[in-house]
């Protein structure tokens, strides 16, 4: 199982297709079913969570981002504004 | 040389007087005014509010003809007006006008049109031949549905915008996205350009070349301008910008923000909204398109789970009933194996003791066989010696006086001779098995 932290929401979306799928299956084992049904809740938190957070995902930009506008401004002045 | 001969004889014209002659000569000739189709090479204002104007016609980009042109401050600006309200563009360089216009001849500043009108929609007609031009270039390289074959991404989350910072749209866009009512968080980053005038297109242009870089950090591009005027939009209408949206490789939004017919961005756009604040509309619609998918899984979790339980607990229910029954049924079974067992001992009770009866009375006939007058009975005597009883025979001598006593009676008799020997033994043996019939 992936960690929250790597989990990307098509992932989550997948895996959560998938054991939606299994445990309304019926053939589903009852301590199977209890486990699945906690790694789908899991899942969903995950999901509305990063929603409504996106912390990591600003950080990451903005870090990413520390370089880009310098060399945007370098090149500007470069082309002789 | 002829011209030395003809100025020494003073027939000479003066400058003035020559382009006196040539400006009677086209009022003559160029009496009227006249609509000509040219392009504008060069436009523009002086201080005091006229336009000057350089028009050229030109063949496979050469210039074929070429002639100044001027437009007075007391027309221009109702020509200009009218026309930027038509064609919802100001006269700009490169543009295509159909002008009504006198041939004037100033003899200082020499010919040139005194444009009179403009009628905008020529200009109209060949914007949209130009556009189709476009269109029909980037259809034919087979990029115009490049980008609307991209996939939109499952959470549009993290949004890269190109806009002026300072538009209004760029404002309404985020306060947009920020104030959605689901509490999503969105990342925007803003790469900006001058979305207007003659700079705008290569500006975008590299706004979406720094974009491209970073593209793993985005899932959607949007292009938005607005607010302020709504005109020169031209730029959204060059090949090369609206080839460089079509082959971008994220979806891109457009919200020019006009409401007349679609720019060749907004043609090759992924989506094309009208305002920005639309754009941020779209993308909140699909972040929540995505949650409610998410909801959806889950209702049919909980739904799953809560059936789950409610068969457990009935289960458990059911289980409990049973389990409450248990003691009746176990005290039933004990008292009919009590019952069976008491049966049981009464049974064996009554042969141990019917045995037992059975072994007393033999014993009591045994013991009845035993009895000395029963033995004396069966014919059997008791001798007796002075009182003693003779078991020997060899104790008595003759003479001895004994006593036998009989079932019935006694005798007194004289021993005339003793015989010893085995016989009594034997006899006395013999008495044995028979005192004891039933005694085994």
């Amino acid at each position: 199982m992936a960690k929250s932290r790597d989990l990307t929401y098509s992932q989550a979306l997948n895996e959560l297709e998938k054991i939606v799928a299994e445990i309304e299956s019926e053939e589903v084992d009852v301590d199977v079913l209890a486990e699945k049904i906690k790694r789908a809740s899991f899942l969903i938190r995950f999901c509305k969570g990063k929603l409504r957070t996106a912390e990591d995902e600003v950080k990451k930009v903005l870090s990413e981002m520390e370089e880009g506008p310098v060399e945007e401004a370098a090149g500007e002045e470069g082309d002789g504004y | 040389m002829p011209m030395e001969d003809i100025s020494s004889e003073k027939k000479a014209l003066s400058l003035s007087q020559l382009n006196g002659l040539i400006k009677a000569a086209i009022t003559d000739t160029l009496p009227d005014m006249y609509w000509v189709t040219a392009e504008i090479a060069e436009i523009k204002l002086n201080q005091k509010g006229h336009c000057y104007l350089e028009l050229v016609e030109k063949e496979d980009d050469t210039t074929i003809a070429q002639i100044k042109a001027t437009i007075w401050a007391y027309e221009y600006r109702a020509i200009s007006s009218k026309f930027q309200k038509a064609t919802n563009e100001p006269l700009a360089r490169g543009m295509k006008i159909l002008l009504l216009a006198a041939v004037t001849f100033h003899e200082v500043y020499g010919l040139s049109l005194n444009i009179r009108n403009i009628d905008p929609t020529y200009t109209i007609g060949e914007m949209a031949r130009k556009k189709r031009e476009v269109i029909d270039r980037l259809r034919k390289e087979g990029v115009i549905d490049k980008n609307k074959l991209l996939e939109l991404p499952l959470v549009p989350q993290r949004i890269a915008v190109i806009s002026s910072p300072t538009a209004a749209g760029y404002g309404d866009f985020i306060n947009h996205l920020d104030a959605n009512p689901y509490g999503y968080r969105f990342v925007c980053v803003l790469f900006p350009a001058l979305m207007q005038g003659n700079e705008a297109e290569t500006s975008v242009i590299r706004a979406l070349d720094q974009m491209r870089k970073k593209r793993s950090d985005f899932d959607l591009a949007v292009i938005i301008r607005g607010g302020g005027s709504t005109v020169d939009l031209s730029c959204f209408d060059s090949y090369a910008l609206a080839a460089a949206v079509a082959a971008f490789p994220l979806p891109v939004i457009s919200g020019i923000g006009h409401e007349k017919d679609d720019t060749v961005v907004d043609i090759v756009s992924h989506t094309r909204m009208k305002t920005p604040t639309a754009v941020a509309e779209f993308i909140i619609s699909g972040v929540r398109a995505f949650e409610e998918t998410i909801m959806g899984l889950e209702a049919r979790t909980v739904n799953r789970a809560e059936d789950f339980l409610k068969d457990e607990k009935q289960r458990l229910n059911s289980l409990a009933q049973q389990l409450a029954l248990v003691p009746y049924r176990l005290k039933s079974v004990h008292l009919n194996r009590l019952l069976l067992l008491q049966k049981d001992i009464r049974g064996h009770l009554r042969q141990i003791f019917h045995a037992r009866k059975n072994r007393i009375e033999n014993l009591q006939q045994a013991v009845r066989h035993l009895d000395p007058e029963q033995v004396l009975r069966r014919g059997y005597s008791i001798t007796r010696h002075k009182g003693k009883v003779v078991k020997d025979a060899t104790s008595l001598t003759s003479g001895m006086m004994i006593e036998s006593t009989l079932h019935k009676g006694t005798v007194a008799s004289v021993v005339q001779s003793e015989k010893a020997g085995k016989e009594g033994k034997d006899h006395g043996k013999k008495q044995g098995p028979d005192l004891l019939p039933g005694l085994e």
